[in-house]
């Protein structure tokens, strides 16, 4: 497995582990106990609050805990605005932030806030001036993410801070992706508060942390109520060990951080140069500045599912994780003129800092063998059928063992040229599907068959099923190929029952053709 | 040795439990999100934790909703039922933990009546002047605990469904103290939302559940991502998850033994202390969880006395390690009718798994040794 998914999370470091592991074991107080046990774990949770504040120009005081990135993002936004009491005050931020901030700033709007959601520029980041210009007399705060997490993009964040301070606007920032990748000092920068994480910098997932500026003070409502935890603003019985990961996690990054981005932005240029030797491709955020760990690339004429299917053992991602169930598609991708089909086969390649020079090159082949298969399946195609190579990575995703063979390894892919040969077509390019089937009569049945396809494996597994079927039989036995029969003999799900209906409408077309010739020609 | 009487605040992880998490701490790195393999390895061993907490409080696995801990549970039940809400009234009983009590008082800025129930000098709640608070004007939400985690008295909730649904409200239990130490059962105790924590019953700390039945509507805390039915944003804790299903199956497994062990434990102490003049043993009368023992020593601090006893190795609480160090008694002795002089002498003993008898030997040797050096 070749693991290039950082941006989705990061394995624990070794160095994390074993400073987690005795608040697991013999560390086990409350850290809100008065007794030895108590102070013990206290200790361990400040030294790793200077860590945090270390990293990022902060003061200990000034680091809340979190259960994550997304409670961070939560508290600041709803914090902020409840505290100074402005249900229906103006907010800015943008369409290409982390869901944890576009949900709580449309839940706000439900709630009277009216939000201004700014479009990424055409090179897929937000300036400063598109902010200022946003801006109205009402706004109590901007937030915005450091560094986009899809597409590595950087925001002018550093441009906009004192001019925000200017104004007496609270500004927020996500620096979930920028944080150990970027030089941060808050200390310089008027960022009034900044979110962090944990696992996507080698920390424990489940901790994550709350920049709250004390100087001038940015003041929040508690969003967890109780104990009176963090100095009121969070409640809740501190998880010792977590918080002991995320300290040594950013305490290590302290360390390696200029190391890392060189190294990472040479492999990242590399990679991206390997995969130029395929046409038709695009570097998403090719002409702003990116965070070193992050390279988007989009692939035409490769069917996005399919393409990741077949990437199996490499793991990448197509656009942030927390969406990827929904397949939505990525708005910082439409903003740099992607459609929707070119956005669904874009690739987020995330790197870290065990990745390798070697692992690079392998995933650039496998990229590359992978889009150039599956270009080389679509009925649009000109070039000859090559053999098939997917599935490399085996069946990664879970499709039905019925599917996964025939994606993984059909044998009917191809052309059939000359007299009598009957070419039927079906899907369309705007259903992300296309399939494209010809047979050739011999004593009355199918002699030959081939069939081309454009579509997610299991479009392309109908393709191959049906040639397979074809072979020997009789035209008036073609009706017998309905849906229901690709949908049991493939065990295509429900979400998929289009890509069988695809499938008989080819094999009427054929019977169509057969039954008028001069359709044929 | 280090004697550790103070499980209610939080236990020592099991073994066994450290055991299951470590390969999701070390090992597989999935964002259980994501799609890829990794992902599906982390997003099957979360589900398996899922089935484990609902085996365990007799609920469905579509029920539990995974949370930072019992805090942020209580906070999700009360908000998450009232955010959307016409607002009316919220009850809750006067010795709930400051996570539900701290989460009902902030209501009142969002328009809503806040009351606390009351209860008598043994901490029970009394019914007949519950229900007829009920009767008086609509109610949406009451929050009972079903054990006190400073007393450790244990609310009869057997007719509380009745009470409270026949009012046309839903019923919160917050189980954290109880679930572990006496058997608690979601669908059978009928209630609609429960609090757990995982750290109260020997797992990490860092995760909770709260259950929810299928019949209520609430809304999410954190926003963002589709993660617990969109109800709870946030990258999933997977080793910690892992870690709470384990630590729920041994409870749900051991609680017969744990009772009997802890229970013991206790009756030695409590018939010890009653042989010292001037101690006070708070809900003696009620029905108390097997482990837990509140007392005063009359004409003594608490927070002195924890504090001596600390420097003997021996680890107690005065009461609720959330509110302690500020030096007020607690609310809930208080809310009990305790006299404040009294309840600034509270110690708090709860046995865990592990202890035993000679502990409980060395700790009566402490506490009578601080209280003569006086």
């Amino acid at each position: 497995m070749i693991y290039l998914d950082h941006a989705a999370t990061t394995p624990l470091a070794t160095e994390v582990l074993q400073a987690m592991l005795p608040w697991l074991q013999e560390g086990y107080g409350n850290p809100a106990s008065e007794h030895t046990h108590g102070l013990r774990a206290r200790a361990a949770v400040e030294k790793a609050r200077a860590e945090i504040a270390a990293l990022i120009g902060a003061t200990p005081e000034e680091i809340v805990w979190t259960s994550g990135a997304t409670e961070s993002n939560n508290l600041a936004i709803k914090g902020a605005l409840e505290f100074r009491g402005a249900r229906n005050a103006h907010i800015v931020t943008s369409r290409i932030e982390h869901k944890a901030v576009l949900d709580t700033c449309r839940h706000l709007e439900t709630q009277g806030a009216r939000v201004t959601y700014l479009k990424p520029d055409a090179s897929g980041r937000i300036t400063a001036e598109q902010v200022l210009q946003a801006l109205t007399p009402d706004t109590a705060l901007v937030s915005l993410m450091w560094v986009n997490n899809e597409i590595g993009t950087i925001n002018e964040v550093e441009t906009l801070a004192p001019q925000l301070r200017e104004r007496g606007i609270l500004f927020h920032v996500d620096a979930v992706q920028a944080v150990g990748k970027l030089s941060i000092n808050l200390a310089q920068t008027p960022i009034d508060l900044l979110s962090v994480s944990a696992h996507k910098l080698y920390g424990p997932k489940g901790v994550g942390a709350l920049f709250v500026r004390k100087r001038p003070r940015a003041r929040l409502a508690p969003q967890i109520h109780g104990g009176g935890h963090e100095q009121g603003m969070r409640s809740g019985t501190l998880p010792t060990h977590q918080i002991a990961g995320i300290g040594e996690a950013f305490r290590l990054a302290g360390l390696s951080m200029t190391e890392d981005a060189q190294r990472l932005t040479a492999l990242r240029d590399d990679l991206w140069q390997r995969l130029q030797v395929l046409p038709r491709i695009h570097l998403n955020g090719e002409d702003a500045s990116r965070a070193p760990h992050i390279l988007n690339v989009s692939f035409e004429g490769a069917e996005g599912e399919s393409l990741r299917a077949m990437l199996g053992d490499v793991a990448v991602s197509s656009g942030s994780a927390c969406s990827s169930a929904t397949r939505e598609p990525s708005f910082v991708l439409r903003a740099l003129g992607r459609d929707d089909e070119l956005a669904g086969s874009s690739l987020r390649f995330s790197l870290g800092r065990n990745t390798t020079a070697q692992e690079i090159e392998l995933a650039a082949a496998r990229v590359i063998e992978a889009v150039s298969w599956l270009r080389s399946l679509s009925p649009e195609s000109k070039d000859s059928a090559s053999s098939a190579i997917a599935g490399n990575g085996g069946n990664a995703f879970g499709y039905a063992e019925p599917i996964w063979q025939r994606f993984s390894a059909p044998t009917h892919v191809g052309e059939l040229n000359g007299e009598g040969v009957l070419t039927a077509e079906a899907g369309s390019p705007a259903a992300k599907s296309l399939l494209r089937l010809q047979v050739k009569l011999g004593e009355g049945a199918v002699a030959e068959v081939a069939f081309r396809a454009y579509g997610c494996p299991t479009a392309i597994a109908v393709g191959e099923w049906l040639a397979a079927s074809l072979i020997g039989q009789k035209p008036a036995d073609w009706a017998q190929l309905t849906a229901s029969k690709i949908r049991q003999a493939l065990e295509i799900p429900d979400d998929r029952a289009h890509c069988a209906l695809m499938g008989e409408d080819a094999v009427q077309a054929l019977a169509a053709l057969f039954s008028k010739p001069d359709l044929a020609s | 040795m280090p004697v550790y009487f103070d499980n209610n605040a939080t236990t020592r992880l099991d073994p066994r439990v450290l055991e299951a998490m470590l390969p999701y701490l070390s090992g597989p790195y999935g964002n259980a999100s994501s799609l890829h393999r990794y992902g599906r390895a982390a997003r099957d061993v979360v589900e398996t934790a899922r089935a484990q907490i609902a085996a365990f409080i007799g609920a469905q696995p579509s029920e539990v909703i995974w949370t930072s801990g019992g805090t942020e549970a209580n906070n999700l039940a009360l908000k998450g039922v009232t955010d959307l809400a016409t607002p009316s009234r919220v009850l809750y009983g006067i010795t709930e933990h400051p996570a539900v009590m701290e989460t009902a008082e902030s209501l009142k800025s969002r328009g809503w009546g806040v009351e606390p129930i009351a209860v008598d000098h043994d901490g029970v709640i009394l019914w007949d002047a519950f229900a007829a608070q009920l009767r008086c004007a609509p109610v949406k939400l009451v929050a009972l605990m079903r054990a006190n985690n400073e007393t450790g008295v244990i609310q009869d909730l057997g007719d509380a469904k009745t009470l409270v649904h026949g009012a046309g409200a839903w019923l919160h239990v917050d189980a954290v103290q109880a679930a572990g130490k006496i058997p608690v059962d979601f669908s059978e105790m009928g209630c609609d939302l429960m609090s757990l924590s995982s750290h109260k019953i020997y797992g990490p700390k860092g995760i909770g559940a709260l259950i929810v039945s299928n019949e209520v509507e609430i809304t999410p805390l954190h926003h963002g991502g589709a993660q617990e039915r969109g109800l709870r944003g946030g990258t999933e804790n997977v080793a910690a998850i892992v870690g709470f299903g384990v630590a729920a199956e041994l409870a749900g497994a051991e609680l017969a033994a744990r009772t009997a062990q802890t229970l013991a434990l206790r009756e030695k102490l409590e018939s010890s202390l009653r042989e010292i003049s001037g101690i006070e043993i708070f809900g003696a009368a009620s029905l108390r969880l097997p482990n837990t023992l509140q007392f005063a020593l009359h004409g003594y601090d608490g927070e002195a006395l924890l504090m001596q006893l600390d420097r003997k190795g021996i680890a107690v609480s005065s009461g609720s390690a959330c509110a302690s160090g500020n030096g007020e008694p607690s609310h809930v002795l208080l809310g009990m009718g305790i006299s404040y002089e009294t309840a600034k002498g509270a110690i708090r003993v709860s046995f865990g798994k592990d202890n035993t008898e000679a502990e409980v030997e060395q700790f009566l040797t402490a506490l009578k040794a601080v209280a003569q050096s006086r």
